[in-house]
């Protein structure tokens, strides 16, 4: 039996619970990167040279800051399947407004504004028909991906859009400190995401939103205004990708965004965000987009064949989660 | 984890057989149906369809255009229908076109994939719609079981993916290395295309295939991957060979980022805008053209002819039936008169039709 008093200073010495983001229990998706990482580094020479790493790191950019925008939709618990189609608006509607081969705009960086303004716009309207319709979003995003396609044949009319910004055009050659600006740009947007979601109260409220919708609604708080904001802010995340993919191909496709939608929700989920929100957030998901372009690079580095790359990169991402998850795995656990 | 439910056992293993069995399993060809007279058809009640992917490439694009030219030369309209590469929405589209009249209804079609060919065809054949098709069909359906299926035209990819093979070993002196970027794995497209490439390679055995690696007929795939074969590889790579344009176009973005733009030929297929243009510009080596105007206005001219009986089916020899149609290599000593792509009327005239036959389908 222990005294009173023993159990008072064991209360008192015990240090704070940590905080989400840096407790042990989710170590496992950074754990899985190192590891992955140090295996083909040990298995490919060419793997471990600086310039594949700083390829490595232009590749994962886009993937980055479209994920980024998904991380805030999952946390609340909601999907989005609208990427595709926003992508594609944006990267058209960017094509059309910069110095390009199809008309005589050259709005420079105001073009570029717009054309993350209309995404953005794309994503408040996925929101708005989740909060007015009651639409459960996997089925207003898909519709919105539909209409930004739609949007985006429009504009492509049949010839491709070239641009010649010259501006836009150096976002994906030119270096700064060995990396592309398309880099540095994803950085930042990471940091502005995790700073949106750990001090503003937009962030907070999308954890709450995931984590128990009903108890923030019966406390008083509107809760609509703020899961519009929410895919407002991953629309303009998606258009700033487009905008990515537009100066890295150097021309508006409507393609732009294809399959980010699921790449950007794999890596999501294989960093540690729940599909069923609450959990995970920006930092834990650019883990799993890292993981994800390292699984890339490095297949093609070791010279797995293109004919097994598929089904191997899926089964090291299946593994990867099952092990990450080990630690939050417990008997009467849940899994939809 | 132990599996203790039998039905579940059973079921994994019932699906694992079924996989196993789809190895050796073939549809059965069928048989035709006909309903009313081929060729009776007045001029003016011709309905056009042109149906392919989406409009959201210039290849297609540009099929469509060509279907408008030739609909325009006789005085009809072409209706212009695209599937977004949906199977199901493409078999959609082509009931409700079966559905209503279609006595004198002229389809030119790209089925999605090899079998998605069989139900357009049994469909048409069965209202007694003029069908022609083009790019994919199983290898056991032919047109000459079939009255209304009146032609099947597709191109020799290994013929392309050669031409060009051969044009980039040339462009490197006929040594060094080479990496493939290859299509989308299971199409035969891709196939044939790298099969074309190994006959260039097994010709030439001073030119190594460094790396081949899949993107998926994809330029923003095609940029990734050939950045990370540029550091894997780096000076050994003297030229890239493309499965498609598109990857090609990727491709010479990669050589742009890597500061390598210029040192490197770069190859591929389709002739779209965009490669054209950097091949006048002197970025690009070679592409093959299938001639896309050509494509969208000869399906809707064949079935123009036989719906109006200026052709008769039964005198379309087998060979023309499911044929190679002739396809371009375009350097930069041609590229001039492939920059503007248009049709020309001659090509549709009902003698004409079939003047563009390469060879059987083998």
């Amino acid at each position: 039996m222990t005294s009173p008093a023993e159990d008072s200073r064991e209360v008192v010495t015990a240090p704070p619970r940590p905080r989400r983001g840096v407790s042990l229990r989710e170590a496992g998706p950074p754990v899985a990167l190192v590891a992955i990482f140090a295996v083909f580094a040990a298995l490919s020479s060419q793997f471990r040279t600086v310039g594949n790493i700083q390829n490595i790191l232009d590749a994962a950019a886009v993937l980055a800051v479209v994920a980024c925008g998904i991380t805030f939709v999952l946390m609340m618990g909601s999907i989005d399947l609208s990427a595709a189609g926003v992508m594609a608006t944006s990267a058209l509607a960017v094509a059309l407004l910069v110095e390009n081969n199809r008309n005589d705009n050259d709005l420079g960086l105001i073009g570029i504004v717009l054309a993350v303004l209309l995404a953005a716009a794309l994503g408040a309207l996925s929101g708005l028909l989740l909060v007015l319709l009651k639409v459960p979003s996997f089925m207003t995003t898909l519709g919105v991906s539909a209409i930004g396609l739609g949007l985006a044949t429009l504009m492509f009319a049949g010839v491709q859009p070239n641009i010649s910004d010259a501006g836009l055009e150096s976002w994906a050659v030119d270096r700064l400190l060995g990396f592309t600006y398309l880099t540095w740009i994803a950085a930042g947007c990471v940091l502005v995401g995790w700073l949106i979601q750990r001090y503003t109260r937009l962030g907070r409220y999308a954890y709450a939103i995931g984590g128990a919708e009903e108890v923030l609604a019966l406390s008083g708080v509107k809760v609509a205004p703020y899961k519009v904001a929410v895919f407002t802010l991953a629309g303009a995340f998606y258009g700033l990708g487009g905008v990515m993919v537009t100066s890295q191909l150097g021309a508006g496709l409507v393609q732009a965004g294809k399959g980010y939608d699921f790449l950007a929700i794999t890596a999501a989920v294989v960093g540690g965000t729940l599909l069923t929100g609450g959990r995970g957030g920006v930092l834990h998901t650019t883990v799993g987009v890292l993981l994800i372009v390292v699984l890339t690079n490095g297949l093609v580095q070791v010279g797995v064949s293109p004919y097994w790359q598929g089904g191997v990169q899926g089964l090291i991402v299946v593994a990867a989660v099952a092990a990450a998850v080990v630690p939050l795995r417990h008997r009467n656990q849940v899994v939809k | 984890m132990t599996l203790k439910s039998r039905p579940a056992i059973a079921l994994l293993s019932l699906s694992l057989a079924a996989i196993a069995l789809t190895g050796c399993s073939e549809e059965a060809a069928g048989g035709s149906d006909v309903a009313g007279d081929a060729g009776s058809c007045a001029p003016e009640d011709v309905q056009l369809v042109g149906q392919v992917r989406n409009e959201s490439n210039p290849y297609e694009a540009s099929w469509l255009d060509g279907g408008d030219a030739f609909a325009a030369s006789v005085g009809l309209e072409q209706n212009r229908l695209t599937y977004d590469g949906d199977s199901t929405k493409q078999q959609e589209q082509v009931r409700q076109l079966l559905a209503g009249d279609t006595s004198c209804l002229v389809m030119n079609v790209l089925p999605n994939g090899d079998s998605d060919t069989t139900p357009i065809v049994k469909g048409a054949d069965q209202a007694g719609a003029y069908l022609v098709t083009q790019w994919n069909k199983p290898a056991d359906l032919d047109p000459t079981d079939y009255e209304r299926w009146i032609s099947h035209i597709t191109y020799n990819g290994v013929e392309s993916g050669q031409q060009i093979g051969d044009a980039l070993v040339e462009a490197i002196g006929g040594s060094g290395g080479i990496i493939a970027l290859q299509g989308v794995l299971d199409t035969a497209a891709a196939k044939d295309r790298f099969a074309g490439l190994e006959a260039t390679l097994a010709e030439n055995p001073d030119v190594t295939l460094l790396d081949q690696q899949a993107a998926n007929f994809s330029r923003a795939e095609a940029l990734e991957v050939t950045k990370t074969l540029l550091t894997k590889h780096g000076d050994d790579v003297l030229g890239i060979w493309a499965a498609n344009d598109d990857m090609a176009l990727g491709a010479l973005e990669a050589l742009q980022q890597a500061g390598r733009a210029g040192e490197v030929a770069v190859v591929g297929i389709d002739a779209v805008p965009d490669a054209l243009t950097a091949i006048e510009g002197g970025e690009m080596t070679a592409t093959v053209s299938s001639d896309g105007p050509w494509q969208g206005g000869i399906g809707l001219a064949i079935g123009y002819c036989v719906a109006t009986g200026e052709l008769d089916v039964a005198d379309v020899s087998d060979e023309d039936r499911a044929f190679f149609a002739e396809q371009f290599l375009i350097t930069d000593d041609n590229v001039g008169e492939y920059l503007t792509p248009e049709t020309d009327a001659a090509d549709f005239e009902c003698g004409n039709v079939f003047n563009r036959v390469a060879g059987p389908l083998s």
